[in-house]
This record gives structure tokens, sequence and C-alpha cells, in this order.
């Protein structure tokens, strides 16, 4: 039985479901690295080039974990994942950017996933893939359906507000008591790697805050207000980011947005931009960027947070003194603020 | 409709061809300084890359001048350079300037986009603007040629200041040329100019080779001056990609039916067999071809989190293995501090220049 090893980070969030499932299925074991940690981020940014996002780090950092423990280790190379759009370069030059910068032994399974043009070419790369296990085009076929439909009930789940940790790792949920909600934009290994993000979302939790993710909106509903901007973004990654902003800033009951972000990033140095240049003109509710990187100091990013939620807070306190008197006397919410 | 566009290198000597053919009122934006550029990263968000802030820079200079159209070239990914014109526009217009972008994207994303803002900039003589096009790239032809000569001659002559005379009374005879015509016989007068300044025929320069991120290599501002300096240390140098490259690549071997980056292609193919954005395989590519080339060495620049870039690097440490040649790295942004360069390069210089030494020693005994 082969060992293939899958690194917890980038796209993992979004697709280990379906890669999970397609090898074990053709009779591979998945091994997975752990969560993050500081020694995995250390040696990520020791083997790393320097200039580097803080994403791509902690990858090659997971990779580390997993050389010489494994017969191969999946590093798939994302060109694009929808039609007509990319992702992001580093994407693309992620296997190179791995294979150049640590000395392994674990050959590296660098299948490219291409849906730029159409399908074809992705289960090319899965009939690649699965003839290398010694799967027959039969047995093939099989995985890749099953593995179709688990990715289909995993996207629907995180749409249904379901957490990575919960899908994937049988964290348990956590149940609080809401008192207000707001938009969180970034990218999903910012947002559901809880080291790089320290903590980001139980410190919300933690003050009753409940959180709005790009995951849990439609992605018909960002495609659609993403089409109403001057040039179409042929980054989905950046579609993504922009379009749950838009989302978010148009829902009346999120409180605020804030903007998770890698220091150089090269993506979200234009897309947030635009966000926060939207924002200025339509949106009057807090909104707040934290950037990562190697060197955050957690006091630092915690007192930026807890300002944000003491906005937020603030306004929801505002509008519960206020509302009793403002609704049906006045006619719109806005002539209260 | 007064048209500018943003600088990169000689590009505008091309671009002012064209509009001079075409009868169209044109602004050249100010030659780039330290100005410009603080102009436009004031307004630009802190991480984007460095052309994004110089062209900004660029474009507000030229509104104040009196332009109010910006025609650039655009790209639908995958990198940023394809999303610049739309947010810049927006920073433009939120800072309260009235301006209209004309991106013309390349014709693949959308011909019949294509033609119509060819139509819309040349007041419907959609054939002589292509016409002029081509002349254009006549321009550009003789830009390198001219470039070529410098490379060759700045080495080998003691007085390094005639030549930056020249070329300082280039530019201004070339402003003040009309139509491509006009232009080319400037830029002939002054290769002639150059040749005939005295050289030494014996000495035997280091070659380096330029290779990185297109716009900072061929745009001085960006890079300090790379090749001047490069050039005065008593290095022929040779820079990767030009303006006639890219329209060659990008415009006329695609028209004709033909594929461009052929050669960088097939040469990086071992080492990066897709496209990912940017240059990432013209960067090795031509890495692959210097070496082969027998150059002495390799610079090559970026700007500071330049996506593709980042990648060629990594993949530029093993090409240092495999092919036996060193490689200096530059990352350019607005904090580059011109002594601590002066002194890289340098070292860097010294160090070919020991190694070339010895190497020549072993091969005599
Ligand atoms: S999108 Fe940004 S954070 Fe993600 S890999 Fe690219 S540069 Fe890094
Ligand atoms: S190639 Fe580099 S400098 Fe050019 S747009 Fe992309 S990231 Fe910016």
């Amino acid at each position: 039985m082969k060992r293939i090893g899958i690194p917890r980070g980038l796209y993992y969030y979004k697709y280990y479901p379906f890669a999970k499932i397609f090898l074990t299925e053709l009779g591979a074991e998945v091994v997975l690295s752990p969560e993050t940690n500081k020694e995995i981020l250390d040696i990520g940014s020791k083997y790393c080039i320097d200039d580097a996002c803080l994403p791509v780090k902690v990858y090659h950092g997971h990779v580390y974990f997993l050389k010489d423990k494994v017969d191969y280790v999946l590093i798939p190379r994302f060109t694009s994942i929808s039609a007509k759009e990319y992702i992001c370069p580093k994407f693309g030059g992620l296997p190179e950017m791995v294979r150049y910068s640590i000395p392994m032994n674990s050959p590296i399974i660098d299948i490219e996933i291409n849906l730029y043009k159409n399908k074809f070419n992705l289960y090319k790369s899965l009939f690649s893939l699965g003839n290398m296990l010694g799967a027959n085009p039969i047995q093939i076929k099989k995985a890749i359906n099953k593995a179709f439909k688990t990715h289909y009930v995993y996207k629907k789940d995180l749409l249904n507000g379901n957490l990575p940790a919960v899908l994937i790792e049988n964290k348990k949920p956590v149940k609080i008591k809401t008192k207000s909600i707001v938009g969180i934009v970034s990218h999903p290994y910012l947002l559901y790697d809880s080291f790089i993000n320290m903590n980001l979302l139980k410190k919300l939790s933690g003050r009753c805050i409940k959180y709005i993710t790009p995951e849990m909106i439609d992605s018909q509903i960002i495609d659609n207000l993403c089409n109403e901007l001057e040039k179409r973004i042929f980054w989905s990654s950046s579609k993504e980011l922009i379009g749950s902003a838009l989302y978010m800033m148009n829902i009346n009951r999120i409180e605020g947005i804030l903007l998770l972000t890698s220091f150089a990033c090269g993506i979200d140095s234009l897309s947030l931009e635009l966000i926060i240049r939207i924002a200025n003109k339509i949106y009057n509710k807090p909104i707040m960027m934290l950037t990562l990187d190697e060197h955050t100091g957690e006091a630092n990013f915690n007192t930026r947070l807890e300002a944000f939620m003491d906005l937020v807070e603030r306004r929801q306190n505002l509008d519960n003194n206020l509302s009793p008197y403002g609704r049906g006397i006045y006619c719109s919410e806005r002539n209260i603020r | 409709m007064i048209i500018t566009y943003p600088h990169m290198g000689e590009a505008y000597i091309a671009v002012k061809g064209i509009f001079d053919n075409l009868g169209i009122k044109s602004i050249i934006a100010p030659f780039t300084t330290e100005d410009t550029l603080r102009l436009g990263s004031r307004e630009s968000p802190e991480c984007v890359c460095l052309p994004f802030k110089i062209t900004l820079g660029n474009y507000i200079k030229s509104i104040e001048a009196g332009a109010d159209t910006i025609v650039i070239t655009g790209s639908c990914g995958p990198c940023r350079f394809g999303y610049y014109g739309p947010l810049q526009k927006q920073i433009l217009q939120d800072m309260g300037y009235d301006v209209d972008f004309i991106i013309i994207d390349p014709p693949k994303e959308n011909p019949l986009d294509f033609l119509h803002n060819i139509k819309k900039l040349s007041n419907g003589k959609t054939s002589k603007a292509i016409k002029s096009i081509y002349d254009a790239y006549k321009v550009c032809i003789e830009i390198d040629k001219l470039n070529e000569i410098q490379y060759y001659v700045r080495p080998r002559t003691k007085n390094k200041s005639i030549i930056n005379n020249i070329m300082y009374n280039f530019k201004r005879e070339v402003l003040d040329a009309h139509g491509t015509k006009e232009i080319i016989e400037v830029i002939k007068a002054t290769g002639n100019k150059l040749l005939s300044i005295p050289i030494d025929k014996n000495t035997k320069p280091l070659k380096i080779g330029i290779i990185g991120e297109i716009y900072t290599i061929i745009e001085p501002f960006s890079n300090l001056n790379v090749e001047e300096r490069l050039g005065n240390m008593g290095a022929e140098i040779h820079r990767s990609m030009t303006i006639k490259h890219w329209a060659e690549n990008n415009l006329i071997m695609p028209a004709t039916g033909r594929k461009g980056y052929k050669m960088e292609k097939r040469l990086s193919n071992p080492y990066i067999p897709v496209l990912i954005g940017g240059h990432t395989q013209q960067c090795i590519g031509h890495a692959i071809n210097y070496a082969n080339l027998n150059y002495d060495g390799l610079v090559q620049i970026y700007p500071m989190t330049c996506m593709p870039e980042i990648v060629s690097r990594t993949i530029l440490s093993q090409i240092e293995k495999d092919y036996n040649i060193p490689i200096l790295y530059l990352i350019v942004d607005e904090q580059v501090g011109e002594a601590g360069y002066q002194t890289r390069l340098e070292a860097f210089v010294d160090y070919l220049r020991e190694r070339k030494y010895n190497h020549k020693l072993s091969e005599k005994f």
C-alpha cells in the first residue's frame, strides 16, 4: 500500500475530502501533517524563500514534516479551479517552489489541476494519478465519482455554516449565544488555520460574536456581485473575497467586516484595496484589516481585534437601545443613526 | 481627448511614434523621478508591486499636465498587472481626477473589444492604426540596436561620460522628432555617434545577463540604472526582455499565426512546464540561454512581493547549481538605498572577475 502525504496547508481546506476519498478508494493510505505549530512555521520559514507570503512558508513546513515519512507527497499544481480564472501564480508554481527549496527523498506528485478551459484536463490528471497507483480505468472512474460526491457534500456543509475543523477533523462545534454577527473576508488557509490566525475564530466566539466566511456564501451570489464590477476578476481567490465583501456590506444583520490578510500577499494587495475603496463610499459600519506575518505579535493583533469587537458591540448596544423607539415611529433605520 | 500612457523604459519613443503617425494629440508623462514614485505610492496600497506605484505617479503627473485619457495594455491574468487599470482608475477618481482609461486587452481575450479600442483610439482609421503599430515595431528594433551598441561600447571605453552625454541629448532629440520615420533617423544617428567613441578592442569584459520581472528590467528608474552601473564597472550586459521582444512575441507572432516565446518555453520546460503568470518561463529560459552562451553571471531583478518572480527565484537557485553560473538577486522597491545597491553590484562584479581569473588559471595548468 502506498503512503501518500498531504500537507495541511493552502487548499487542503478546500479539497482535502476530495483527495482523501479519491486516494483511499484507490487503495492508498493518506498521511496528513499535523496542525500548524511553531515548529512547522519555523522550519517552513527557514526553507522557503524569504519574500514569500506566510501561508506558502507554512506550507513548506508541512511538506518538511511529511518528507521521508511517506512514499509520495501530494503537491498538486493548481493552475485554475474554475473556467477562465486563475488562482495565484504561487499556486501554479508550488511544486517548483517546494522542490527547489526542500531537499527531500519522497517524490512529489505534482499533477496539474487546470479547469481554465474545461474539465478534461482535471480528468486527465486524476487518471494519471490513478494509473500510478496501479488502478484500472473503471476503478478510477468510480473513485472520481465518489470523490466528487464527497466534495459536493463538503461544500454544502461549509455553505451551511460548518467549519472545516468540524467536518474534517471531527472537532466539536462551538455553541455560542450570539450577540452579533460579523463577516470575515479571507483565504481559507488563513481563516481556518487557528495557529496562523492566532485563534481568531475562538476569540470572536468568546465574545459571543458569530461570523460569516466566504465559504458560507453561495458562489452564484458571489459571481453575480462580481459581474457588476467594471472588469471581470480573473483570479478565483480574489473573486471570492471581493464578492463576499460586497455581499456582507449589503446584509443588514452583519455588523462589521474583518479583512484578514497575509503580509506580502500579491493578490490581496489589490483586492482588499478595492474592497476598502468601495466600503469607504457605501458602507458605514466597522471594517478593519488585520495583517499576519511570521513576526506578528499576538498582543498587537489582540489589541486591534479587540478594538474591532468593541466597535461592533457598541453599535449593537446602541441599536438595541434605540430600536424600540425607532421602528414604526420613524420610517427608516437610517434616520436613527 | 488628450492621451497619455505610462513610462516603461524606451516604450514612450515607440508609442509617441504611433500617435504622431496617426495625428493624435498625446502627452508623454514627465520622465520618472523620485517625485513620481512619491506621488504614486502615497495613493497606492502598501504591498502592491512597484510598477503599480510608479505608473500611478506617471498618470498623476500627466493629468496635471492636461491629459484626460490614459491608454494602457491590459491582460487577463494571471498576474496583478491585469488588474492595475481598474484599480488605478478607481484611485484617480477617488482623488478627484476625471479620467478615462482605455485598456487594450490582448486580442485573444475579446477580439471585438480589441478592434473597437483601436478604432476608438484612431478615430476610425483602423488600418492606418495597424500600419502605425507596425512602424512603431520598427522603431523598437532600432532602439534595441542602439542599446546593444551602448552595451558594447560602455565597458570598452575609458570615457563613460561621453556616452551619458550622447544618451542625454538623444532623449531630447527624440522628443523633438515627429513620426516614426524621423524617430528612426535620430536613433540611427545616435548609434553612429556612440560607435565613433574610441574603444579598446582588446578588453574582454565580463558578460552579465539581466533577467527578471519585465517592467523592472526595462524601466531604468525602477532598477536604479543597473545597466549603466554595470557597464561602468566594466561589464558588458545584455537585457533579456525589451519592448521589441515583447511586441514580437505578443503582437507580431500571434498576428501571423505563430506562437511566441518558443525558445524560452523550450529551455524552461524541465524546470517549469506551464505558464503560471508573469514571465517565469521567460526568466528561466533566458537564464539557461545565457548560461549556454557562456555568460559570466546573471542579475535577477524584481519588485518586492512579485509573485511570479518569487517562484522564478526558487528555481534559479537550482539553475545556479545545474549550470554553474552565479546569480545576483535584486529586489527593488521604494526603500532601496542607493549605496547598498551599488556595493552589492560591485561585490558581485568583483566576485565574477575573480572567478573568471581563477578559471583561466586552472585551465592553464
Ligand atoms: S493568494 Fe496571497 S496568500 Fe495566497 S498564496 Fe497567493 S500570495 Fe500567498
Ligand atoms: S509580474 Fe510581479 S510586478 Fe508584475 S504585476 Fe505581477 S506581481 Fe506585479
